[in-house]
């Protein structure tokens, strides 16, 4: 079979067996592979209404038909399962060189279940699969652990594994691969470790497919060239995601001090210009020509990052404007497994409930020394990261200041306040994983092109956000990159290789929104309602004083009107609830 | 003569090279049986190149007792949209070293004295495997075409740039 292995490797812990499955071929021709396929595994694999942490909540590893080839970016994998931060679907992604090996080793995707007796690790190398207790492992930080694996295992191997937050099952403990690689949103390293995995590790030295090799590799040499290396899309290889640094804050869409500014006064300290000061080396992802990864060094700190969302949430929400620290921190987050967007923004509440007596956590907004603690605190559960290992939602609930939690179906917001790009509150609010900028991001139009206004929220901004939504519901089961700006005609061009005949852009338009449905119906299956679709209240009513954002306000009113039109624009019913037209229409094969 | 190096420097460990080179030769993309590699260690910043210096080394060919590994002349269009020759419409003509699979024995001296790694026993064909320079198209250089980077490139011994002045 070309570009597909057509096998799936199915894991179970509790029984101790590993066996493999054909790909389902129908499956794969309707969700194509990434988050779709994820998705429609996910749905069988479980029955509804299941708790997330049950053994029997699936951790899903899936490639895009891409993924070991030559396709610049496609090594990205998505983790799935059902998540134990937001009870919602989860998927998760991550570059790194995870999904290439995996397919060199023979395997399209990987679904764990069960639970292990004891701490192990699932060791493939292509047909060898073994299940090893590894006791000796516990405790191991993202680094330590794959140095391990490198020296017990194979020297050429890559793993996905956890830090000690994942052992913990802190909410947001995170995936790495290759150290700085994370799937880091929805718990997806909280997911492993509750099945006692510590890592899942392969090394593959098999050979993926795609028909003609030659004319492939003349086709994507050409598509290279017109499509990816070009100067609009270097900005990730010169700056990379630091480049927002500056730009959100002149927008007034910054997270500061849990977020309640948009501007951030400390912001030429820990900006693109200043991450360039300390850049030493560029690196790439397996398959990418982009090399939009980061190494710098501080005194005292090397690694590579920090991202944009670490920035923004672990600097400006928590009042931090200090290089060396962040550096320091973002390390710290890495090393210990932990998502820094969620890490950001619960520290940053407890800051503020500080601040405004409320609670003494100790931890004031820009306290270097409480705040470099806290990476450790979360991951092990001890001093104040015990009570903070709640989640945003929890705390504030508990401390009676539900308002101060920046959240979205208890999924803490990443790095963009909506006061400073309206349409940011429709992307939030109708996100199938909550609190999350990567199914739509109005940044792009309002913000970073200026091409739509970022102080309306009408029809256009309701339209806008779906279009981007299907978008990139298709993109993420190729899986392409954000960073490749790959519009429909280029995926057709790619489509056209895997499918072996003509492909045009409804036809994967068609696919994108049969993938954002069958979330939705996913999430209604578990629980999840029209009024879980919300922002913050602050979001909507709270204007901020300070830069361009400054006395703008969306309106609660207003945020409701665009929500019911969203829901009409989908053809989805007064609930929210996709009709039983669009379903048949979108060709979608279940049925709530 | 024409040999592709890669820059330690320069590289960004993004494989390409591996993967464009296997599926010229083996019909698919395997890293596994690329004709050059790049040691890439996650964790730090360091990345270590390798690849076959054709006969500016030549080690395999003085260790092969059955003279399985041949000199050939061979001109060299490294593709690339980015390509540092290309841009300058340069063609190399030189020599590469070939293994002629009729005469190889797969004893393996030359494994031993190789001393980048980059001869091995090709798992199919029982035989050796080396760089060819894809027949004076290297793939390698044409999917490390990103001008920004440009990690894997041609370059010419001594001896061949004093014949070439």
């Amino acid at each position: 079979m070309d570009f597909y292995q057509g096998k799936v490797l199915k894991i179970d812990l509790s029984a101790g067996t590993a066996i493999v499955e054909p790909l389902n071929m129908e499956w794969a021709e309707l969700y194509i592979g990434g988050k779709g396929l994820m998705l429609r595994y996910l749905w069988e694999l479980t029955e509804p209404g299941l708790d997330p942490w049950s053994p029997d909540n699936p951790f899903i590893v899936a490639t895009g038909p891409f993924a070991g080839t030559n396709v610049s970016t496609c090594s990205r994998v998505v983790i799935g399962g059902k998540s134990p931060a937001s009870g919602t679907m989860l998927d998760s992604y991550m570059g790194g060189s995870f999904g290439s090996i995996l397919k060199f080793a023979g395997y399209d995707m990987v679904i764990v279940q069960g639970l292990a007796p004891q701490l192990s690790t699932i060791l493939i190398k292509d047909d060898v699969v073994t299940l090893a207790p590894c006791p000796a492992y516990t405790g191991m930080k993202t680094s330590e652990i794959e140095a391990a694996l490198r020296a017990d295992f194979d020297a050429k191997m890559t793993a996905i594994s956890i830090g000690p937050a994942g052992e913990s099952k802190l909410p947001w403990a995170c995936i790495s691969n290759d150290q700085y690689h994370k799937a880091g949103r929805g718990g997806t390293g909280a997911l492993l470790g509750s099945k006692n995995v510590k890592a899942i590790a392969v090394a593959g030295t098999g050979k993926v497919t795609v028909g003609d090799a030659k004319a492939f590799l003349d086709d994507i040499e050409r598509m290279d060239a017109d499509y990816i290396l070009t100067d609009d899309n270097y900005w990730v290889h010169e700056e990379g995601t630091p480049i927002l640094v500056g730009i959100t804050s002149g927008a007034g869409c910054q997270p500061v001090r849990n977020f309640s500014e948009g501007t951030n006064p400390d912001v030429e300290n820990i900006d693109s210009e200043a991450f360039q000061k300390i850049r030493v080396k560029k690196r790439a992802c397996y398959q990418c020509t982009l090399a939009c990864r980061n190494f710098h060094r501080v005194e005292g700190a090397e690694g590579e990052g920090p991202e944009y969302e670490t920035i923004a949430l672990c600097g400006a929400n928590v009042g931090v404007g200090d290089i060396d620290a962040l550096m320091k921190f973002n390390i710290e987050c890495d090393e210990w497994g932990l998502d820094t967007i969620s890490t950001g923004n619960v520290l940053g509440l407890a800051m503020d409930m500080t601040e405004k007596g409320i609670h003494d956590f100790g931890v004031r907004f820009g306290d270097l020394d409480a705040y470099l603690k806290v990476p450790e605190q979360l991951a092990t559960r001890s001093g104040i990261g015990a009570e903070l290992a709640m989640g945003a939602k929890a705390l504030a609930e508990k401390h009676g200041c539900p308002e101060l939690a920046m959240h979205s179906k208890n999924l803490e917001m990443p790095g963009y306040d909506p006061r400073g790009s309206f349409g940011m509150s429709i992307a939030y609010a109708s996100s199938d994983r909550g609190g999350c900028h990567m199914r739509s991001f109005p940044i792009g139009v309002e913000v970073v092109e200026g091409s739509m206004p970022a102080d309306t929220l009408d029809s256009s901004k309701v339209v806008w956000n779906i279009d981007f939504q299907n978008h990139y519901a298709f993109k993420f089961c190729g899986i392409w990159c954000d960073f490749w700006a790959i519009d429909y005609d280029q995926m057709t061009q790619l489509m056209k290789h895997l499918w072996k005949r003509d492909v045009t852009e409804d036809e994967l338009k068609v696919v994108g929104e049969r993938v954002w449905n069958l979330g939705r119906l996913y999430n209604l299956r578990e629980g999840t309602e029209k009024k879980d679709d919300f922002v913050p209240k602050a979001m909507l009513e709270k204007p901020f004083t300070t830069g361009v954002s400054a006395g703008k306000v969306i309106g609660s009113e207003r945020f409701a009107k665009v929500m019911d039109e969203y829901y009409a624009t989908r053809g989805w019913d007064e609930n929210a609830v996709p009709t039983e037209d669009k379903l048949r229409q979108l060709g979608i094969d279940v049925r709530l | 003569m024409p040999h592709v190096m890669i820059s330690n420097k320069k590289c960004t460990g993004c494989h390409m090279c591996e993967l464009g080179c296997s599926a010229f030769h083996e019909g698919g993309f395997q890293p596994s049986l690329a004709r050059l590699f790049t040691d890439v260690n996650p964790t730090t910043a360091v990345i270590k190149g390798h690849s076959c210096l054709q006969t500016a080394c030549a080690k395999c060919q003085e260790a092969c007792p059955e003279d399985a590994i041949v000199t050939r002349q061979i001109t060299v269009k490294p593709a690339g949209e980015f390509s540092s020759r290309e841009k300058n419409g340069d063609t190399v003509t030189g020599f590469v070293l070939i293994v002629d699979e009729s005469k190889c024995t797969n004893c393996g001296d030359c494994y031993e004295v190789c001393p980048y790694d980059v001869i091995h026993e090709h798992p199919a064909r029982e035989v050796a495997f080396k760089c060819d320079l894809c027949d004076g198209d290297p793939q390698c250089i044409a999917f490390c075409q990103n001008k920004y980077v440009l990690a894997v490139d041609l370059k010419l011994d001594k001896k061949d740039k004093e014949l070439r002045a």
